[in-house]
């Protein structure tokens, strides 16, 4: 724009997107205030007390199982993602660039999964594990993720690596490699950008759920979101350590979206490019 | 292509091989428990009475004169339609803003994206807090005017709105993320030419832009349709389906007939009517996506 355009449209559509911006921005520093906040000055407006400063809830936290339960979170998410990585690449580049007259089947099957109601997979897997002592293990809990996390890595490295092009497989192929070859030193590493949101992606989906944990968790692997909710009781609701574990279990992701949600929109946009 | 006919069958071959460990994985961590949910649907296992070895459709003729069920399917498309409508306008009108009015201020961008990192459990957690009265900062900025903001989480509607503003906060920078992307394939040329023959941004806005974005709005809603058809944490949390059952969508009356009730099979077949629910969305956008990719 070469000149400065002071205009009332321009007013209001600035003042419009500083309106949304609040919005968005409000609960986060909300979050932040409740967490340092003392429980004595909780019920009061904040600009009667602002400098009231607390690190009570940090020492809570610590003393709970919530650290235990982070560390829960870490290795079913993270582990259900490798997993999913492993077996789910391979399939996503047989779809990109395999014939099969199978592919819509399996679009509509990959979506389909990504779909379906959590609670459909829930209830069977609940009485198997009842029945085969599965329950409250870290391995039911990551077989559960799979659910989650396989069909997105199929169905986002599918997308991503359809756009390499063929010649590149080609030429790895007439110089001897073998097709894993190929997959593992020339298709991945040039579809990097969207391997890596498609792996960020699942490990968000496994590190978020709250519903599977809630169902097939009782103490020994209770994931951190359903950690959280042992801050809540009847009788009083802790809100200064519900905040800091919220943040606490946010964290993490905060620095990965900001750098990788180019590649992620690329990947999700896969599904949605019109 | 040519040079390597020869070997095409071999390495055919080799790709499905390449397909075959995550069919195996796909069977048996999603295909058996569905499979399970829908022969569990046809029972009347139930966990803590005798199961008298029932068989057939009656969990589904139960469904239809059940009318907690009823009343639970317009609670999900109550929730699911605000909800889509509203993070559908609020995505687009950010992506459109920051391509369009405050192109220069990128650090926004990234500060828009964070709600979609915030875990459903915190979202609704820290929601809560703000539509709680007595904590809310929220109600005590309004109380300096004299004004008392109405307690959400204590009426139907009030709840119902609650729980849309929540998911609305958490799900806008989806929708926003894919119009951003969307926005970069539409040429400025377009633009350009509609503003030298005198349109107004509002103009270009609406008959222009918008009909361009029309797929990917279409495809967007549809994603976040079949989400909101699937809200936990936030019922959960907020309301627990309450107050009284008006909040208590066909995906929580299932868990609810399952988990607290202990009938098994019924929220079985609960979980069944929503997975024919998303099969046909899914179909749909499948089907979509076909379209685009053979063009």
């Amino acid at each position: 724009m070469p000149k400065r355009d002071f205009s009332a449209k321009k007013i209001i559509g600035v003042s419009m997107m500083l309106f949304f911006f609040a919005f968005a921005l409000l609960p986060i520093v909300w979050s932040l205030i409740l967490a340092f906040r003392p429980t004595t000055h909780l019920f009061e407006p904040v600009w009667e007390s602002p400098t009231a400063f607390t690190l009570d809830n940090f020492n809570t936290l610590v003393g709970s199982e919530f650290p235990v339960a982070l560390f829960n979170s870490l290795i079913t998410a993270g582990t259900s993602t490798l997993l999913a990585l492993i077996i789910g690449i391979p399939a996503g580049f047989a779809l990109a660039k395999g014939r099969s007259q199978r592919k819509f089947i399996a679009s509509w099957a990959l979506l389909l999964l990504r779909m379906a109601p959590p609670v459909g997979f829930v209830i069977p897997l609940f009485l198997i594990y009842l029945n085969i002592g599965l329950l409250d293990t870290w391995i039911g809990l990551i077989a559960a993720y799979m659910v989650l996390t396989l069909p997105l890595v199929v169905w986002s490295s599918w997308t991503s690596m359809a756009q390499i092009p063929d010649e590149l497989i080609e030429a790895a192929l007439i110089d001897g490699a073998t097709l894993l070859q190929t997959l593992v030193k020339v298709v991945i590493p040039a579809a990097r950008p969207g391997i890596i949101a498609t792996a960020v992606l699942a490990f968000l989906i496994a590190w978020n759920d709250f519903f599977f944990a809630l169902i097939i968790t009782r103490s020994d692997t209770v994931t951190a979101p359903v950690a959280i909710m042992n801050f809540v009781s009847y009788a009083s609701v802790n809100w200064g350590s519900i905040a800091l574990a919220s943040i606490a279990l946010t964290l993490p992701t905060v620095p990965v979206i900001i750098f990788a949600n180019k590649y992620i929109v690329q990947s999700m946009g896969g599904a949605v490019k019109g | 292509m040519n040079i390597i006919t020869g070997v095409q069958p071999l390495i055919q071959k080799n790709y499905q091989k390449m397909l075959m460990p995550a069919v195996i994985a796909v069977s048996i961590f999603a295909i058996l428990p569905l499979l399970g949910m829908f022969a569990l649907s046809l029972t009347d296992y139930h966990l803590v009475k005798d199961w008298k070895g029932e068989f057939g459709l009656h969990n589904f003729i139960r469904m239809a004169s059940d009318i907690k069920f009823m009343a639970s399917i317009s609670i999900m498309l109550m929730l699911s339609i605000f909800g889509v409508m509203l993070q559908v306008t609020l995505g687009t009108l950010i992506a459109v803003g920051l391509e369009k009015i405050i192109p220069k201020w990128r650090f926004m961008r990234g500060i828009f994206v964070i709600p979609f990192v915030v875990p459903a459990i915190a979202v609704a957690l820290i929601w809560l807090s703000l539509f709680t009265p007595t904590l809310s900062p929220i109600n005590a900025f309004f109380d300096i005017f004299g004004v008392t903001v109405p307690e959400f989480l204590t009426t139907q509607y009030g709840a119902i709105a609650a729980i849309v503003i929540a998911d609305t906060w958490a799900s806008y920078p989806f929708v926003m993320l894919l119009i951003l992307a969307a926005l970069q394939g539409i040429s400025g040329d377009l633009d350009e030419a509609a503003s030298i023959d005198g349109a107004t941004k509002v103009q270009i806005f609406f008959k222009i832009t918008l009909p361009l974005l029309a797929p990917a709005l279409l495809m967007v809603a549809l994603f976040r349709f079949i989400e909101t058809l699937k809200h936990f944490p936030l019922i959960f949390v907020m309301t627990n389906g309450g107050p009284g059952r008006s909040t208590q969508a066909t995906n929580y009356y299932a868990y609810v007939q399952t988990f607290q009730s202990s009938n098994v099979s019924y929220g079985a077949a609960i979980a069944v009517f929503l997975f024919a629910f998303a099969a046909i969305i899914s179909f749909y956008i499948a089907r979509a996506n076909a379209r685009i990719s053979d063009a």
